[in-house]
């Protein structure tokens, strides 16, 4: 049995939104309301939702940046959910995080040779005198010249920076990087670029991901497993595959129906959700979803379904009995093979 | 042959920068719109889609940019009118949403206070007429309870509300022609959809011409019938929707269609487009994109012009049409 990477039990979140004039809690909100999953080593493992449902949150709950209010981190099969910060700086190494915005996650007083030198510093990586040539290693490996090691952040694009952003997260050759959003800043074009990369770097290195995004399509080129989170909770997971060509929850039924595909002959049935996500502060009582599902039943208001299904569960009590899922995702698109041909014609090759 | 609504002819925008060097931000941008039709303008960040609407309704702070070109909506020149007359067109004929409703909507008064003063600034009708013809908008762009919604102030409401009410009130006087800055880039995605869906109602039912400006392929898909695509200041496609994807005729628009991660097909590796656009203050001698672009040849260090290359179907590149490299 392999230890995963990464695991996480009954993971909570709660931030206190009112008070009582006597400091009572009046009001909380459940950013993450009890999440568990497990990463082995070398998968990747996809977040997915819209804005307010917790995926963020399970980011940095997984780095302790934020302190769970109950649950367990295990990194590589150690508890260290109650570490204190001298016992788990050295666990700090194993889990490295990217952000979604390349132009405040550098430090615009530091040269990059800097800023990447600090964590080999800070974690001894290696001896002082080989620092140079480490340097010199992380940006080649993240397809940069290890001449600009002595430029600013300011002197480079949003994808350059992020390239150095991950430069940065593989210096201490962490086991697994949470990446928050890394491409939706970038433009189009760019984003294929740092897919591309942290794909190849994935193959080579043996990395794990949390790879935590609202864009399924990006999902679905990138992850092994997603887990569908609404309102702090995971409403489904699976496969990618499995999630893809047949969600069972109808919140995954609702997101896939809504990505506008590229295709304008693309043919779909869609699901879409009425009304607009309730604020975290209220949320439904039950399951959250039922004030826009198509399919609630009186139990949906009242009784909160737990994620239930083998290999690939769905938490909602009527999934099963739900029409197939199967055409939410536009037929297979037939592309022209001179179109392809051209495609080809930009894909990098394989380093 | 009918008049298009809109012809843009030759359209450039250039800023100083403080070093004195000049940003040719939209560099000689010519397209027209015909009446009821959806043209969405795609393109990347500083490829000047943007600077390109908001120079077509006069938006560009005065002083600041320097533009030349004509813009004839209506047998008049946009570009010649002055100030007053554009303020008598925008909100009535010709009407805008932006990116971010937060920042369009003014925070201290209700929403139905804001679509009514529009009504009230064009047309001469009463306050009550004009207030019944606000909710009226609030329900066709499908805001329940629309009479409790009109007192609301903007704060109140979730961001897919708040872009329903800018739609609201860029309609209220059935405009002939709405521009839509990225009108659904900061929304949810299943927001989005529904904010999509409902433009495609709206577009059936008042026949407004609307020109919808995005980075996002998927979205000129569902709602677009015809496509120019921008890079660097330049057009350099432009076709029909479902010629533009069954296959494009400018290297970058392969290049951004190969980029897109696929829900519909299954690819290992991204196309990817190497290098980054050019700085538009320094000088590139002829193809703008041949820095980038796989299919590059000697002919491409001079300009190519925008031309037909199928029918409907227009292309800045030498090489078009494309099917010829790989035939």
């Amino acid at each position: 049995m392999t230890v995963p990477a990464l695991e996480v039990r009954d993971l909570v979140k709660h931030y206190v939104a009112k008070r009582s004039v006597f400091g009572r809690t009046l009001t909380t909100v459940k950013a993450v309301d009890g999440v568990s999953f497990a990463i082995l080593p070398g998968e990747t493992l996809a977040l997915v939702g819209e804005s307010g449902c917790g995926k963020s949150t399970v980011g940095r709950l997984v780095m302790r940046l934020l302190e769970p209010t109950s649950g367990q981190v295990f990194l590589g099969g150690t508890d260290v959910t109650s570490m204190s910060e001298s016992q788990i700086r050295p666990y700090r190494r194993n889990v490295q995080i990217i952000f979604q915005d390349p132009f405040s996650s550098l430090n615009p007083r530091m040269t990059v040779g800097q800023i990447l030198a600090e964590p080999l510093m800070l974690h001894a990586i290696v001896p002082p005198n080989r620092r140079r040539e480490r340097v010199a290693e992380l940006l080649e490996r993240v397809g940069l010249r290890p001449e600009q090691a002595a430029r600013y952040p300011h002197e480079f694009s949003g994808g350059q920076r992020q390239r150095i952003v991950i430069a940065r997260a593989l210096a201490v050759e962490p086991k697994v990087i949470v990446c928050d959003e890394p491409v939706s800043a970038l433009d189009v074009s760019i984003r294929a670029q740092i897919l591309n990369l942290l794909k190849d770097l994935q193959g080579r290195l043996g990395l794990s991901y949390i790879f935590i995004s609202h864009d399924l399509s990006v999902v679905k080129h990138i992850a092994h497993r997603v887990a569908v989170m609404y309102l702090g909770r995971i409403v489904e997971t699976g496969s990618a595959d499995a999630v893809f060509s047949d969600p069972r929850h109808p919140y995954s039924r609702a997101l896939l129906s809504a990505i506008p595909v590229a295709s304008p002959i693309a043919q779909r049935d869609r699901r879409l959700l009425e009304g607009d996500v309730p604020s975290p502060l209220h949320p439904p009582p039950g399951c959250h979803l039922h004030t826009r599902c198509p399919y609630a039943q009186p139990i949906c208001s009242v009784e909160r379904p737990l994620l239930e299904g083998g290999d690939h569960p769905a938490a909602c009590h009527f999934w099963p009995t739900l029409p197939p899922g199967g055409d939410l995702l536009p037929n297979e698109g037939v592309v022209d093979p001179r179109l392809e041909r051209l495609f080809a014609a930009f894909e990098p090759v394989a380093p | 042959m009918t008049e298009p609504l809109l012809t843009v002819e030759d359209l450039r925008v250039s800023f100083l920068a403080q070093d004195g060097r000049v940003n040719r931000a939209v560099d000689g941008v010519s397209f027209t719109v015909e009446r009821h039709k959806t043209l969405g303008i795609v393109g990347e960040s500083g490829c000047g889609k943007s600077v390109t609407s908001l120079a077509i309704m006069g938006l560009l702070p005065k002083g600041a940019a320097d533009v030349s070109g004509s813009v004839r909506f209506d047998r008049r020149d946009l570009l010649e009118e002055p100030e007053r007359a554009l303020q008598d067109l925008r909100g009535d004929r010709l009407a805008m949403i932006f990116q971010e409703p937060m920042t369009s909507l003014n925070p201290s008064y209700t929403v139905g206070d804001q679509i009514t003063e529009v009504i009230l600034r064009h047309r001469g009708v009463s306050r009550k007429d004009a207030q019944a013809r606000a909710v009226d908008m609030l329900r066709r762009v499908r805001i329940p309870t629309p009479q409790a919604r009109f007192h609301d102030y903007p704060h109140k409401l979730s961001g897919g509300m708040r872009q329903r009410v800018m739609i609201a009130m860029a309609l209220a006087l059935d405009p002939q022609l709405l521009m839509a800055d990225e009108p659904t880039t900061a929304l949810d995605v299943t927001i989005q959809a529904q904010i999509l869906g409902l433009m495609r109602q709206l577009k059936e039912e008042s026949g407004t011409a609307i020109v919808l400006i995005t980075h996002d392929l998927g979205v000129v898909a569902e709602v677009c019938d015809e496509v120019a695509v921008m890079y660097a200041g330049q057009l350099v496609e432009r076709a029909p929707v479902e010629q533009l994807f069954a296959f494009p005729q400018h290297p970058y628009t392969v290049g951004l269609l190969g980029s897109l991660p696929r829900l519909d097909a299954r690819r290992v590796r991204l196309a990817a487009i190497e290098g980054a656009v050019p700085n538009m203050s320094e000088q590139v001698v002829g193809c703008r994109f041949q820095g980038r672009c796989p299919f590059r040849v000697e002919r491409c260090a001079e300009m190519p012009p925008l031309a037909e290359v199928d029918r409907g179907h227009l292309s800045r590149c030498w090489r078009a049409p494309l099917q010829r490299l790989v035939a």
